[in-house]
């Protein structure tokens, strides 16, 4: 489950009309969701507000072991509308699943943008800034993002902490996302590790005019490419990413290969949502300079609250009439909980779940290894957030 | 006489030393690049010894021995250690980083382990070894510095420069803590499970329980000294066990048995308590007199905590000092590295030391000489000297260090005369103090005649002035800790006000409570009549000691006459010490 302040995030992409699933980086979001979901440690409370649509400021106050805590205070230049009592956020933003990948969108041309007023340009470009202290580590977290043109946007990260080597680091991010493709540009003061990541999308171009409406399905390849000027040392990979569009008319699939020539790793996922409560995914990797290999598969159920009755005849009219065209909104907001489990190859097991009692939203989970016969469960969790 | 060191019968079975090493090299936190254990698979020692060369013996009996070495080590012993590692340094240096600011690669993160065996051979090695051996405390051995000189690494990975050099830098890393923190530790449980018949008892009981309890025990021989029987039932060790003094040997006859009665003594002493447990073959012994009694005073850790810590700091500032100014030397002092920095070291914490039973460090430098004094308390003048420029030697300064009883007074008054008329003014003004602990009226007046106290300061860089360049740094290191001691009567400082007053009791209620000891002093010569010839006694002599050393730079400014005033009187001379802060700060 998301955070609060990550949703607020999402909600400021929504409302500046970054698509953030256009890049590299998110090449295997699915599989990522499904699979590698966090299983909370200790207790963790949180509550948050949304106390003006530009201001959002959340408390967590957290044990495991030790008592800790975070203070966090995000401000947006942009007006966020959106659901922010715990009680009506719909959990399907906030939980994240199987990801629908949606029609690229044409990006908007920059005259769009600017408002005028008496002669003068008077548009502010979107900014956020989020910052949050964490107690009593004393480390501090900042984020800068400001959409610099419909096309682009800056993402600038830092986090200050005296255990650091340096006292911090910073993460700088220009992303340039034109639909078609998608580049990102990154330097880290760690050792000033300099990075470039690509996205291209194979299809039509929806900067064209003859771009068709309803496309079925998707094929992108992309790749990274990373190199640390103070200690010498590089990374790449590669990927590749085959998914079913909204449009397709069976399940919704996404496949994903990437390969890390340099450490001979290649990972393949198959996540496919195979009903509307229920998704599965896969992932195997393989080395093939050292023959290690690892399997992982993860299953999410969702579960919905119960309609009220329906005769009969509705039923077989949906059935019949309305053909499955699944709208991502569609009637998903009456979910009342996410049951998520995992399970790889040394029988480690992640069970999660996640929903909402009356109004908190809570994340329950634990880890079990199950050939550690003295000590199955590794780790519990319970997680309670609270908004207003 | 001669040593015989065998070292065949190291070379033969090593499989238990290769158990500790194994357990030693993952105890401590490893770098992120080792992502399995580190397992020592081979270890020999090799056909060449070490050569050792014997700077010192301190102590030497059958069943005993002290003394320090010089490790010379360039034979063919050889180690193979075997783990994983991670091969992609992306992977590590991400896994290190926090995740907010990381740059979250897809998949060029992605990790590669491999096996690994590493060979470590051609050591190069020499240090010095401080090495104690007795029947009861087992072989302490403890390298000074840092032995290891070089060594070859050579790994699966010698084709690649870059891995080669990492490792070679990580491995020298974990090899220096191995040699300055682990190995000690091995080595006496080793030499304990020969030795101590009631240790060896002891790991039989625990190895029902548990095999391996290594991370109970310190493995810091110098921040904890070594172990001897008696530290895994809590009590507290003497630090004594380096400083090649014979007579610290004494703890080590001390049973476990014994020690337990001997706490019960110190309680019901404590206490009002009539009981005295009885311990075998002892006198037991009340105490003559006040002299008697301000030794033992010294010595009793409930009373003279506080006191101690302080002393203890201040001592550890001076061997500082004096390891500084001996490095200045040449190899003289090099020769003999231990002792001075051992106890600075032990000086420097004196929050662990607290609760050591017996302080023979601290009291026993200087009460001899006091108690030679006494006799002769009236002629005071003969007690002047030539001012001793000599780089002041620790005990020289040690004496100075309850002396703040009688600065606030003798310092203000001696620089405002006549050289001539120095060291009897001084006196008369210690006198004059002593009585004026009894009538603080009385003494209100010439109290308040006094110059502003900082006088004493503008000495010092008087001094520094008129010293060869070559000494001068060794003069202002020593002229220190001795203005510390002092520096309390800065004006500002809350003492100031109670130098006008000039009363010692009053001075010491309101200061600090490391001053505890020193306020024993003035308390008894305040409240007991009686007492306080032995006080006075000290205090006279002290304030000759401290008047011939005013008087002496007192001489030596004149001698240089106009310069040095020029020197003196200028802002810029003084500030630097003037603006120190106090040594203990409330």
């Amino acid at each position: 489950m998301l955070g609060f302040m990550d949703y607020i995030q999402h909600a400021f992409h929504l409302a500046s009309q970054w698509n953030s699933d256009n890049s590299y980086s998110s090449l295997t979001a699915s599989a990522r969701d499904i699979l590698d979901f966090d299983i909370p440690r200790g207790l963790r409370f949180s509550v948050s507000s949304l106390s003006s649509p530009n201001f959002a400021n959340s408390y967590t106050f957290g044990t495991s072991g030790v008592v800790d805590g975070s203070l966090s205070y995000l401000y947006s230049s942009l007006p966020l509308q959106v659901a922010s009592r715990s009680k009506h956020i719909d959990l399907t933003e906030l939980i994240r699943g199987y990801r629908h990948v949606l029609e690229l969108r044409r990006p908007d041309n920059p005259w769009w943008w600017e408002t005028w007023h008496r002669g003068k340009r008077v548009d502010r470009l979107a900014t956020l800034l989020y910052g949050r202290l964490y107690v009593p580590a004393s480390r501090l977290e900042a984020l800068y993002l400001r959409r610099i043109s419909p096309t682009r946007q800056v993402h600038l990260s830092c986090v200050s902490d005296e255990r650091l080597q340096n006292g911090g680091t910073i993460l700088a991010l220009l992303q340039d996302d034109r639909a078609k493709s998608s580049t990102e540009y990154l330097f880290s003061t760690d050792s000033a590790l300099l990075g470039v990541r690509g996205l291209y999308n194979f299809g039509p171009d929806p900067r064209s005019s003859t771009f068709p409406p309803n496309l079925l399905s998707r094929f992108s390849v992309g790749g990274e490419l990373y190199y640390g000027l103070l200690n010498a040392s590089g990374g790449c990979s590669t990927g590749l990413r085959f998914t079913t569009l909204p449009a397709h008319a069976g399940f919704p699939y996404t496949m994903t290969l990437t390969l890390n020539p340099l450490m001979g790793n290649l990972s393949s996922t198959y996540s496919v949502k195979a009903g509307r409560n229920l998704s599965m995914c896969s992932r195997f990797d393989f080395n093939f300079y050292s023959y290690e290999s690892d399997f992982v598969v993860g299953w999410e159920v969702w579960r919905r609250r119960a309609r009220p009755m329906e005769s009969a005849s509705d039923r077989l009219a949906e059935d019949v009439l309305s053909k499955p065209v699944p709208t991502l909104r569609d009637k998903e907001d009456d979910v009342e909980g996410v049951l998520k489990a995992r399970i790889d190859q040394n029988w480690r097991i992640g069970l999660l779940w996640e929903g909402r009692i009356k109004e908190l939203l809570v994340t329950l989970g634990a880890s079990i290894d199950l050939r550690n016969r003295d000590q199955i469960a590794r780790s519990v969790g319970l997680e309670i957030q609270y908004s207003s | 006489m001669a040593f015989n060191f065998n070292w065949s019968p190291l070379i033969a079975d090593t499989s238990r030393a290769r158990d500790m090493l194994t357990s030693a090299l993952n105890k401590s936190p490893k770098p992120p690049i080792i992502v399995d254990d580190i397992i020592v698979t081979e270890l020999n020692l090799g056909s060449t010894p070490p050569e050792l060369e014997i700077l010192e013996i301190g102590d030497l009996a059958e069943d005993r021995f002290r003394g320090i070495f010089k490790l010379a080590y360039s034979g063919d012993a050889f180690l193979t250690l075997k783990t994983r590692v991670q091969a992609n340094p992306l992977n590590t240096h991400l896994s290190t980083k926090p995740s907010f600011a990381s740059p979250q690669p897809l998949a060029a993160g992605s990790g590669l382990t491999i096996p690994l065996q590493i060979t470590l051979s051609d050591f190069r090695m020499s240090g010095f070894v401080i090495l104690v051996f007795s029947k009861q405390k087992g072989i302490t051995l403890v390298f000074r510095n840092d032995p290891l000189e070089s060594l070859k690494v050579s790994s699966t990975f010698d084709s690649i420069p870059f891995v080669r050099d990492y490792l070679q830098k990580v491995i020298e890393e974990q090899l220096r803590v191995l040699f300055m923190e682990d190995l000690p530790a091995i080595v006496h449980r080793l030499s304990l499970r020969l030795f101590s018949s009631e240790y060896s008892d002891m790991e039989t009981e625990e190895v029902d329980g548990q095999r391996n309890d290594d991370s109970t025990i310190p493995v810091d021989p110098l921040a904890s000294p070594p172990q001897d029987p008696t530290d895994a039932f809590g009590f507290p060790l003497d630090d004594d066990q380096f400083s090649l003094d014979p007579s610290a040997e004494l703890h080590a006859s001390f049973s476990q048995k014994n020690l337990l009665r001997l706490a019960a003594l110190t309680d019901s002493h404590r206490t009002l308590s009539l009981f005295t447990p009885s311990i075998r073959d002892t006198v037991f012994r009340a105490w003559a007199g006040p002299s008697d009694r301000a030794d033992q005073f010294g010595q009793h850790p409930s009373f003279a905590a506080a006191s101690l810590s302080r002393m203890n700091s201040a001592l550890g500032i001076h061997s500082d000092v004096s390891t500084v100014s001996g490095s200045g030397e040449s190899d003289a002092s090099s020769s003999r590295p231990t002792l001075s920095s051992f106890s600075s070291y032990y000086g420097s914490n004196g929050g662990r030391n607290r609760a050591r039973p017996k302080k023979r460090r601290v009291v026993d430098l200087r009460r001899p000489k006091d108690e030679s004094k006494v006799p002769d308390a009236a002629p005071l003048p003969d007690a002047v000297q030539p001012p001793a420029r000599v780089p002041a030697t620790i005990q020289e300064r040690e004496v100075d260090l309850p002396s703040p009883t009688t600065t606030p007074t003798t310092y203000p008054r001696l620089t405002g005369q006549q050289p001539s008329q120095t060291t009897s003014s001084a006196i008369s003004s210690i006198n004059l103090t002593s009585s004026t602990a009894e009538s603080p009226s009385s003494s209100k007046s010439s109290a308040e005649s006094a110059p502003p106290p900082y006088h004493l300061h503008e000495s010092l860089p008087t001094r520094v002035g008129k010293e060869k360049p070559n000494d001068l740094t060794r003069h202002n290191l020593n002229s220190i800790p001795m203005f510390r001691n002092y520096s309390f009567e800065k004006p500002g400082s809350p003492l100031s006000a109670h130098g006008r007053t000039s009363s010692f009791t009053n001075l010491y209620c309101h200061h600090h409570p490391q001053q505890y000891w020193a306020s024993g002093h003035a308390g008894t010569s305040y409240f007991e009549s009686t007492g306080s010839i032995l006080e006075q006694a000290w205090m006279r002599k002290m304030a000759t000691e401290i008047a011939s050393r005013v008087a002496g730079e007192k001489a030596a400014r004149e001698k240089l006459g106009g310069v040095v005033k020029g020197i003196v009187s200028s802002p810029g001379a003084a500030p630097p010490l003037a603006d120190a802060p106090p040594a203990y700060g409330s």
